[in-house]
């Protein structure tokens, strides 16, 4: 960054020690097997919907100060509460990509079952 | 966090997964930084040959390889450092996957 332009987000890298869910998820993540690009693909899945449940399990959903997107206009319920608070709006994301991502895994991966703490959500467009 | 599986053939080529989606991308800006940000840290474990990223094209965003970081190094040795290196870290909070990958399919973007 030489300072003539404004990144979007700060480097994206991070420790492994401050990675909490990949620690608790106990998944390989050096693969040094030969697995064809459909396995691997099927793998990344797999882990990656982990990682969310993971996340959602110990609410490690806020990204990193750097990381986050510009905050939408507060909303507030009828006893004037916000709704969408910052924590609440991370943890709707992540629940809507483990749930697409689930649906993927099930169409491709054979006899997948989604973690045990997945619940589908109430409202689908069907 | 740097659990790894059995062992079986290195190289020089490494395929990083989980680390970005088709949407981040899709934006020229996200898209540069990405590239500038894995090029920089891949190249802390030695030179780094050639880096390729590939992006969705006309309607697929979901064309192979799309998602994938392809890194070649000048030697197996710098490949497999950074492979124990960056198995598990953090890249815009999703936990990265490594691979080696056939140095014969990168170099004709086979993904």
């Amino acid at each position: 960054p030489d300072g003539t332009k404004k990144r979007k987000k700060r480097n994206r890298w991070g420790d492994a020690t401050d990675n909490k869910a990949a620690g608790l998820m106990n998944l390989p993540t050096a693969v040094l097997g030969n697995m064809t690009s459909e396995q691997l693909d099927a793998y990344t899945l797999h882990l990656r919907i982990e990682e969310i449940s993971q996340k959602l399990r110990i609410n490690d959903v806020v990204p990193a100060d750097g990381d986050r997107s510009p905050s939408p206009p507060p909303q507030y319920d009828n006893f004037g509460r916000r709704v969408n608070t910052r924590e609440y709006r991370y943890k709707k994301r992540l629940e809507e990509e483990r749930h697409k991502l689930v649906e993927k895994a099930m169409k491709t991966i054979p006899g997948y079952h989604p973690p045990s703490d997945y619940r589908r959500p109430t409202k689908t467009q069907e | 966090a740097g659990t790894t599986s059995a062992d079986v053939e290195q190289g020089r080529v490494l395929c990083l997964l989980n680390m970005v989606t088709a949407e981040e991308l899709l934006d020229n800006d996200e898209y540069e930084e990405i590239v500038e940000d894995v090029k920089e840290e891949c190249s802390k474990y030695g030179h780094v040959l050639e880096m390729k990223v590939p992006r969705p094209s006309g309607g697929s965003r979901q064309s192979t390889g799309v998602g994938k970081i392809y890194v070649k190094y000048d030697n197996n040795e710098s490949a497999s450092k950074a492979l124990r290196a960056l198995a598990g870290r953090k890249f815009a909070d999703r936990t990265v996957v490594v691979t080696f990958f056939g140095e014969e399919y990168f170099d004709v973007n086979a993904w």
